[in-house]
C-alpha cells in the first residue's frame, strides 16, 4: 500500500488554517513528496476532509498559486506546478526583496554570517535533491 | 393465511434487526463507543467492556419481549395482523432506551479535552468512483420517467376504477376510483425513490474521509474501500428498487386496461431477491469492512481519530452531526453502518426536508385514497 501524503490542521495554534495548509503543501512540494503534475484534492473535497470552510482551502490554494507552487485550472483542478526554467523578472525582484527582509531579521536576531551561508547551502542542497528525485 | 404470513415476516425482521444491533459494537471504529469518542485506549478498557455487556443484555431482553408480545398477539388475535405494529413500537422503544443508556455511560468516559487536530489525505477523488452511482442514478431517472410516461399516456383509456393493491398471487384485491393520485402515485413513487437512492449513492461515493493521524495510510485505505463498497451496494439497491417499482407501475396500468390479469410472475422472485440483497449486503459490508473500514484498519493500532469523528461537541446524542464550518453533506456515522447528514449544512437540511416532505406526501395521498375489495 503506497502511503499518501497527508496534512494536519492544529486548531490549538494561532497560525491561520489557510497558512497551515499552504505551508505543509509547500514543504511537501519542496521535499519532492508531491512531484510536478500531482493532482491535489479539489477545494470542496479538502475542505470537507479537514472540516473547514471552502474559502479557507481556496485561499490556501490561491496563495500557493501566487507563489508558483500549484496551477489552478477550472477543468483539471489544482495541480503541483513544475518550476519554470527561468524565474520571471517580477518574481525574482519580489523574492529578492523578501530575502533582504529575512536576512535583516536574521542579522538583527544575532545569527552569524557563516551560519546564514550554511543554512542557505543546506536549503539549496535539499531543493536540488528533491528536483532530481522528481525528474527521475 | 396472509395474517399468519405477516406475523412470521415481522418476527423474522425483528430477529434480523436485533442481530444487526448486537454486532454493531464489533464493527465500530476503535476509539468510538456507542456514539461517543472515548479515546483509542479507553474504548478497549474494562469500563467500555462493561457498558457493551449492558448493551447485549438490554438488546436480548428487548428481543425476547418483542417476540413474546408478537406470539401472544398472533395467537390471541390472529385476524388482526395490523397489530404487528405494536411489536415494532416495543422493539424500537427498547432499542432506543438501550442505546441512550449506553451512550450516556460512554459519554461519561469521553475525552474531555477539545479536539484540536484534523487530518486529510492529499489524494484527489477519481472520476471512476462516481461512475457506478451516476449510472444507477441515470437508470433510475430513465426508468422512473418511463413509468410516469406510460401511466400518463394511457390515463384517458383507463377505466373508472383502478387496481391499487395486489395479493400474494399477483391478482388485484383492492380498487380505487380513477384519479390522478390512484393512477400516478406508483409511477411518481418509482421516480422519486429511484432518484433519492441514486443521489444517496452519489453522495456516499463523495462522503467525507475520516482518517487517523500518522498511521501510515492504513485508515485512508480502509476508508476508501469501505466507501466504495457502500456506494456500490447503494447503486445496486437503486437499480433493484427502480426495476421492482417500475414493473409494478406498468403492470398496474396494464391490468387496469385488461392487458394483464395481475403482476408478472417475475415480480415475487424480484422482491425476495431485493430483500435478500438488502439484508445480505448490509451484513456482508458490516462483517467484511466494519463501519468506516473499522475491521480493515486494525493494523493502525492506537492512532487517534481526528476532527469530526473525534469531536464530541459536534454530535447530538452521538447520532446527529452538526458542524456549520464543515462543507460535507454526508459524514460517517459514529454508531451503525453507513453515513449520516451534516445538519449544520443548509443544503443537507434541504435534502432531508425534501425527502421527508415527499415521503409524507406519498403516505398522505395513499391514506386518503378510498379503497374497496370489490371491483
Amino acid at each position: 500500500m503506497q502511503e499518501v501524503p497527508t496534512i494536519t490542521l492544529d486548531r490549538a495554534t494561532d497560525e491561520p488554517a489557510y497558512e497551515q495548509i499552504a505551508r505543509q503543501i509547500r514543504a511537501l512540494v519542496t521535499a519532492g513528496t508531491l512531484p510536478a503534475g500531482t493532482v491535489l484534492p479539489g477545494v470542496r473535497t479538502l475542505a470537507a476532509d479537514l472540516g473547514v470552510n471552502l474559502n479557507t482551502v481556496a485561499r490556501a490554494y490561491r496563495l500557493l498559486a501566487d507563489q508558483c507552487f500549484v496551477r489552478i485550472r477550472s477543468r483539471s483542478g489544482v495541480m503541483v506546478a513544475a518550476p519554470p526554467r527561468r524565474a520571471a523578472p517580477d518574481a525574482s525582484a519580489s523574492l529578492a526583496a523578501e530575502l533582504d527582509g529575512l536576512l535583516a531579521r536574521m542579522r538583527q536576531a544575532g545569527v552569524a554570517a557563516d551560519d546564514v551561508r550554511r543554512m542557505v547551502n543546506q536549503g539549496l542542497g535539499k531543493a536540488s535533491t528533491a528536483g532530481r528525485e522528481s525528474e527521475s | 393465511m396472509e395474517g399468519r404470513a405477516i406475523w412470521i415476516v415481522m418476527a423474522l425482521e425483528t430477529l434480523i434487526a436485533a442481530g444487526f444491533m448486537l454486532i454493531i459494537p464489533l464493527i465500530t471504529r476503535r476509539g468510538l463507543l456507542f456514539g461517543a469518542y472515548v479515546g483509542e485506549a479507553q474504548s478497549e478498557g474494562e469500563e467500555s467492556r462493561r457498558i457493551t455487556r449492558g448493551w447485549y443484555v438490554g438488546m436480548a431482553g428487548t428481543l425476547l419481549l418483542t417476540l413474546l408480545l408478537g406470539s401472544v398477539l398472533a395467537t390471541s388475535i390472529p385476524k388482526r395482523p395490523e397489530l404487528a405494529v405494536l411489536t415494532v413500537v416495543v422493539f424500537l422503544g427498547g432499542t432506543f432506551a438501550c442505546y441512550l443508556r449506553a451512550y450516556f455511560q460512554a459519554r461519561a468516559l469521553a475525552v474531555t479535552t477539545a479536539v484540536s487536530s484534523a487530518a486529510a489525505p492529499l489524494l484527489a477523488d477519481t472520476p471512476a468512483s462516481l461512475a457506478l452511482p451516476l449510472a444507477a442514478l441515470g437508470f433510475a431517472l430513465v426508468s422512473g420517467a418511463v413509468a410516469v410516461g406510460y401511466a400518463w399516456i394511457h390515463y384517458p383509456d383507463l377505466p373508472a376504477r383502478m387496481p391499487t393493491h395486489f395479493g400474494p398471487s399477483g391478482a388485484p384485491d383492492a380498487w380505487s376510483p380513477k384519479s390522478f393520485a390512484s393512477v400516478m402515485i406508483l409511477p411518481l413513487g418509482t421516480l422519486v425513490m429511484g432518484v433519492m437512492l441514486g443521489v444517496t449513492a452519489c453522495l456516499t461515493a463523495r462522503a467525507k474521509r475520516a482518517i487517523r493521524e500518522r498511521d501510515g495510510g492504513v485508515s485512508l485505505d480502509a476508508q476508501v474501500r469501505f466507501r466504495r463498497a457502500m456506494a456500490r451496494f447503494l447503486s445496486g439497491t437503486t437499480v433493484l428498487v427502480t426495476v421492482m417499482m417500475g414493473l409494478m407501475s406498468v403492470w398496474a396500468v396494464r391490468t387496469a386496461l385488461g392487458l394483464a390479469t395481475g403482476m408478472p410472475p417475475v415480480l415475487m422472485p424480484l422482491v425476495i431477491g431485493m430483500v435478500v440483497y438488502a439484508f445480505g449486503g448490509s451484513i456482508y459490508i458490516a462483517v467484511r469492512y466494519g463501519q468506516g473500514g473499522a475491521r480493515l484498519e486494525r493494523r493502525a493500532g492506537g492512532a487517534a481519530l481526528t476532527d469530526g469523528l473525534a469531536d464530541n461537541e459536534r454530535w447530538i446524542l452521538g447520532a446527529f452531526y452538526v458542524n456549520r464550518n464543515d462543507p460535507s453533506l454526508f459524514v460517517e456515522k459514529r454508531f451503525g453502518l453507513g453515513y449520516t447528514i451534516n445538519l449544520g449544512n443548509p443544503k443537507a437540511i434541504l435534502l432531508l426536508l425534501a425527502f421527508f416532505g415527499i415521503m409524507a406526501a406519498i403516505v398522505l395521498v395513499s391514506l386518503t385514497m378510498p379503497q374497496t375489495g370489490a371491483r
